[in-house]
């Protein structure tokens, strides 16, 4: 007899935190239905939700661990390969924790994170523990940190449908957040206005009432000018300025050359259109700013983001409904990942590592059982760093935890490099991906829809997960995974052992004051709990700086900030700006290339270039073309769209055959983030002098261990010199 | 048998416990339950409730005691229960179900058995009433800022005389349906057109509606509306589980009364809905263009449809690629393709529009077409008929000698 029940959780790939409801038939997950219970998306989902569980019962899934030797995978026991990450991990620590690095996963469960940072600094005393926030929200972070005293999302996402003018800049929500994009529509309906303001005229764009394109990397010149506007037209809000603000006469000064007429040159955006922006998100009652990676991903990525913080406190639209400063954080628990700790900057609830009383708390906290902790009030090395670090032959470990960087980061041969000049790299995986074929020890893992534990969301909300199936034999849950490794180190179980994840849960809230109130009891309920959340009596309402900002004087702080563009310009030699991307049916890889409907529908990835550059050297839609930056070549399919400004290309960066990353920019550095240009690098594109087909079923079969990553990986013309 | 087809009565359970637990006398349950108990069936299909009233969560039952947990009606329950059916249970291909159903479920899985996609045979359809179903969150909402009610305080919520009453342990408070559905709260829009409020397609009906005297709120009404639900409900009462008295002629009447009003009502808004376009599809299309304009091609109409079931979906066709795989906005030709496939069957059941990110009002859109295919060809979906469905099935002129 059939047996069949929906267990209620959270969707796995964007930072809206939609609810959705796992239907498990005999024991097995076998569809998705919808949660209409569910605050956020009403039952609603895009692609991604009604077809991204299809990869959980892949038969490519890990399910024994895996050890390299001479160059190749031979499956391993558990106790095996356990014991040999502990003791290179107890090694290289003893020699020198800083030869240590961590790779937290933000698409994980608070716990596994939890953990995982537990595990580096407790086990490794290693401060080197950071996540994908670096490449993606990272400027978010510390730009927002710096203007409000905290990194997040000013405003919860209901709020925006009670604005009067929505001010889009560098996000592509309708693909990239469907489910904020849909109440961007409601708002519309309410009566807002939407302007998007974009390189390319994305699915967001082309629902807009106003569209605006404008030059890659270009963001602060125009946000100056606006400033300029609106304060040359007296539109400024003086009372906010005066009451709730410093900084601002630093800042009016650093604007005061940026005139229509010169950021005009700059952004490519007519002078009388910067006017009209300027003075009509000034003249709205309610005029709320969002964005996403257009901001971020660029060597000047924490500037963007001030910038739009200065425009949101000139006018004093943040601290209510229908206004604010909203960041939509990319992977579903990225969020979460930085509320956890897993920054080398950060303890658990952005408790700061440099201060040295909250490090000698934790190195309390974390002692006992005969087991000393002795951090130091150091920050360690940001993913970027670790991975050059490695590069150099400075860093020796690392352990990945989920993450996918040979795909994710900039410049894969400089990724590939890095790896390789590791001792010893630890992958700990749900499937043999391109990052986890690099590994020396790959440590197969549970994954969504198998364990409990909570996602935050982009919106501060933190929400309970549930488990709908058992993982597949052979693999553990992350935490679990962790805890042995601690113990084998020489860790006192008793430091890293729980007996639920709700048990990990306890820990956080005592380490963490803005999760301290969350009980059980409130947390899981479909409107779970945002944070702050100080107390079990907060009614932990969205909406943040409302009288005050989190900064211990409770002002916000305007920047003075210059235009700095692109770290690489084009040239004659590569006359293309190219901007990377992600689309709405798949989520990097891993996952969504495994979710046959979604790899149904884009099986590989597209160039999309302009008509007028695709004529000028003779390339027709759909052909393969070779893109080529200083750091390598890939063959990849054109698109050619009216939908891209001339001069410029994109990529998507999901397809590993194509990669975007092959061509991006490693050594571009934001030095207030560290984020590196993932949204800007110079290319050229060029006819094929043959026909090339694409490999575009990389996945259909599965990957399996006896496949090498030289023949799963970057469909590559020919290596050029460098 | 005594029983017969258009019998009307008043029944409710003997059995204390169900009585008590099920709303007015538990007479669904307790058929359920024997059914179950019986071996009649092999599984029985009701919602139960999730997180709380406003959480309505598709159940296959398969123990007889665990029936008592689809007891009491969960308004805010905006389900198809005949996909649930379709897409998980094998279309009750492997087994014999008795479902508690709606007017919609009813009516579709009526679509779904004349194609082949569920098994008549293996159904028996517990029909029950229903005025209309509310979509949670906006509810939920509306409780909170109209009621001005903590929802978690609300016990029950009905539709009566004209009000959308809510009730906690402090009383009542009602206001009138028809104004809230004018600011868009209420009912799905898609209840507030429909035109089957009693089922009669199903095999029994049973419902509140016309249950008056001493037995008011004690029993239910069952009309008897096929030979199957009538033995049903005659092996139910030889089993003295059910307690029968014929139905009163002016509770007959203030059945019909709430019926008609109801549908009256209905057809108010059908009007409403399908003002400005002649009904034909281009029409129609064209009307809703820029509506359409904003599909992101999340394709959840499609997995939401419970008319949707074929395994090989043509709008992922890769050649000829009339939808261009990732090309959002999607092409036109996504709805048109969806539109010419199903209009004809359409039973307004709503599940599209509850789905859509980008809120295009496709079952709006849908039933306005369907209507005209109803008014050109004669064909009323979702019922028990014999009639061709217009686009679907062949009908031969040759004359058989």
């Amino acid at each position: 007899m059939i047996e069949i029940k929906y267990v209620p959780t959270i969707c796995p790939y964007c930072g809206t935190g939609c609810g959705l409801n796992l239907v498990v038939k005999n024991g097995k997950i076998a569809g998705v239905e919808p949660f209409k219970r569910h605050p956020v998306n009403e039952g609603k989902v895009c692609p991604k939700g009604n077809f991204g569980y299809q990869f959980v019962n892949r038969s490519d899934r890990l399910t024994t661990p895996l050890i390299k030797e001479n160059g190749e995978f031979r499956e391993a026991s558990w106790d095996e390969a356990l014991d040999l990450v502990a003791a290179k991990l107890r090694e290289v620590s003893d020699e020198d924790p800083n030869k240590v690095g961590f790779y937290a996963c933000a698409r994980s469960p608070n716990e596994n994170i939890y953990i995982t940072q537990k595990l580096a600094r407790v086990a490794c005393g290693t401060q080197n523990v950071d996540h994908c926030a670096r490449i993606c929200h990272g400027p978010t972070v510390a730009g927002l940190a710096t203007a409000f005293g905290s990194g997040a999302m000013t405003n919860g996402f209901d709020s925006i449908k009670q604005a009067d003018y929505i001010f889009c800049i560098g996000s592509n929500c309708m693909e990239a957040h469907p489910l904020f994009g849909r109440k961007l529509i409601q708002a519309k309906k309410n009566g807002a206005k939407l302007v998007v303001v974009d390189p390319r005229f994305t699915p967001t764009a082309k629902i807009a009432d106003e569209y605006v394109e404008f030059e890659t990397g270009t963001d602060v010149a125009l946000m100056n000018a606006m400033i300029k506007v609106i304060i040359d037209n007296d539109l400024q809000d003086d009372e906010f300025i005066a009451k709730r603000t410093r900084g601002y006469e630093e800042m009016k000064e650093a604007v005061e050359k940026y005139t229509p007429e010169r950021a005009s040159q700059i952004t490519g955006i007519r002078p009388e259109v910067i006017e009209h922006l300027a003075i009509e998100y000034a003249s709205a009652d309610r005029a709320a700013i969002v964005y996403s990676l257009g901001i971020t991903e660029h060597s000047h990525g924490a500037d963007n983001v001030m910038s739009t913080a200065n425009l949101a406190m000139l006018t004093g639209n943040i601290g209510r409904e229908g206004t604010g400063v909203n960041p939509l954080r990319g992977q579903n628990n990225v969020q979460g990942a930085c509320d956890m700790g897993a920054l080398p900057s950060d303890y658990v609830g952005y408790r700061k590592v440099s201060d040295p009383e909250t490090t000698a708390w934790f190195n309390d906290y974390y002692s006992g059982h005969g087991y000393e902790v002795n951090l130091p009030a150091i920050p360690g090395l940001t993913l970027v760093e670790m991975m050059n670090a490695a590069h150099a032959g400075d860093l020796k470990v690392l352990y990945i935890h989920g993450e996918d960087p040979v795909l994710s980061d900039a410049d894969v041969k400089h990724t590939r490099e890095a790896l390789a000049n590791l001792e010893m790299l630890i992958v700990q995986e749900c499937f043999l991906t391109d990052t986890a074929q690099c590994a020396d020890v790959v440590l197969p893992a549970a994954g969504w829809g198998e364990q409990e534990g909570t996602f935050t969301s982009g919106e501060r909300r933190v929400q309970c997960l549930h488990k709908a199936q058992e993982p597949p034999e052979g693999a553990w849950v992350d935490w679990k995974i962790m805890e042995e490794i601690a113990v084998r180190m020489g860790v006192p179980r008793q430091l890293f052992h729980y007996e639920s994840a709700e048990e990990i849960f306890d820990e956080i809230r005592q380490c963490a004051p803005i999760m301290a109130g969350m009980n059980r009891e409130r947390l899981d309920t479909p409107e779970a709990l945002h944070w702050p959340c100080t107390s079990v009596d907060d009614p932990c309402q969205p909406l943040m700086h409302k009288d005050k900002f989190a900064h211990p004087d409770g002002l916000g702080v305007f920047q003075a900030l210059d235009h700095r563009g692109p770290v690489e310009k084009v040239d004659d030699e590569y006359p293309l700006l190219l901007t990377t991307t992600r689309i709405l049916f798949h989520y990097h890889a891993t996952m969504t290339r495994r979710c046959e409907t979604l790899s149904n529908e884009v099986k590989t990835g597209f160039i999309e270039i302009n008509p007028e550059d695709a004529k000028k050297r003779g390339i027709l839609d759909g052909e393969v073309v070779k893109a080529f930056s200083r750091r390598g070549e890939i063959a990849i399919p054109a698109r050619i769209t009216e939908d891209i400004r001339q001069g410029i290309v994109n990529i998507p960066m999901h397809f590993v055959e194509c990669a975007a990353n092959v061509l991006t920019n490693s050594d571009s550095f934001d030095p207030k983030s560290k984020m590196v240009e993932l949204k800007a690098c110079a290319i050229q594109v060029e006819k094929l002098p043959e026909e090339l087909e694409m490999k575009t079923e990389v996945y259909r079969h599965g990957t399996d261990t006896q496949i090498r990553a030289e023949e799963m990986s970057t469909t590559t013309v020919k290596k050029r010199g460098i | 048998m005594s029983i017969k087809i258009n019998d009307k009565y008043y029944a409710y359970s003997a059995i204390d416990d169900i009585k008590r637990k099920g709303e007015y006398g538990g007479a669904v349950t307790t058929i359920m339950k024997y059914l179950l108990e019986e071996g009649i069936v092999d599984g029985v299909v009701g919602v139960c409730q999730g997180y709380d009233i406003y959480d309505g969560v598709p159940t296959l039952i398969t123990d007889p005691d665990e029936v008592i947990k689809t007891a009491g009606s969960i308004h805010c329950a905006t389900l198809n229960i005949a996909k649930f059916i379709s897409k998980y249970l094998d279309g009750a291909r492997y087994m014999k179900l008795a479902v508690a159903c709606k007017p919609c479920d009813a009516m579709t899985l009526r679509e779904l058995m004349k194609k082949g996609n569920v098994i008549e045979d293996n159904l028996i359809l517990i029909g029950i009433n229903c005025g209309g179903t509310m979509p949670p969150v906006p509810t939920i909402r509306m409780i909170k800022d109209v009621y001005e009610l903590d929802p978690a305080d609300v016990i029950r919520e009905e539709i009566s005389k004209g009000k959308l009453i809510v009730e906690t342990s402090e009383g009542e408070v009602g206001y009138s349906i028809e104004n809230l559905e004018k600011q868009g709260m209420g009912r799905r829009e898609n209840c507030q057109r429909c035109n089957l409020k009693i089922p009669f397609n199903a095999d029994l009906a049973l419902g509140n509606w016309g249950v008056v005297g001493e037995l008011e709120g004690k029993a239910t009404f069952v009309e008897v509306f096929s030979d199957k639900g009538a033995e049903v409900l005659n092996k139910v009462i030889e089993a003295n589980l059910i307690k029968i008295t014929p139905s009163d002629e002016e509770g007959i009447k203030k059945r019909d009364f709430i019926n008609n009003f109801m549908l009256k009502e209905s057809l108010n808004k059908k009007q409403t809905d399908y003002a400005g376009t002649t009904g034909d599809i281009i029409d129609v299309f064209y009307k809703y263009s820029d509506e359409f304009s904003r599909c992101m091609k999340c394709y959840g109409c499609r997995e939401a449809c419970p008319l949707c079931f074929c395994k090989d979906c043509c709008l992922e066709a890769e050649g000829p690629e009339w939808v261009p795989g990732g090309r959002t906005p999607a092409a036109p030709f996504f709805h048109l393709t969806r539109m010419v496939h199903m209009a004809d069957a359409c039973t307004n059941c709503g599940q599209c529009s509850e789905v859509c990110p980008s809120e295009i009002p496709v079952a709006k859109v849908w039933s306005t077409v369907n209507n005209k295919i109803r008014e050109t060809y004669g064909y009323i979906p979702g019922m028990i008929s014999e009639d061709s469905l217009p686009f679907t099935d062949h009908v031969s002129k040759a004359k058989r000698l």
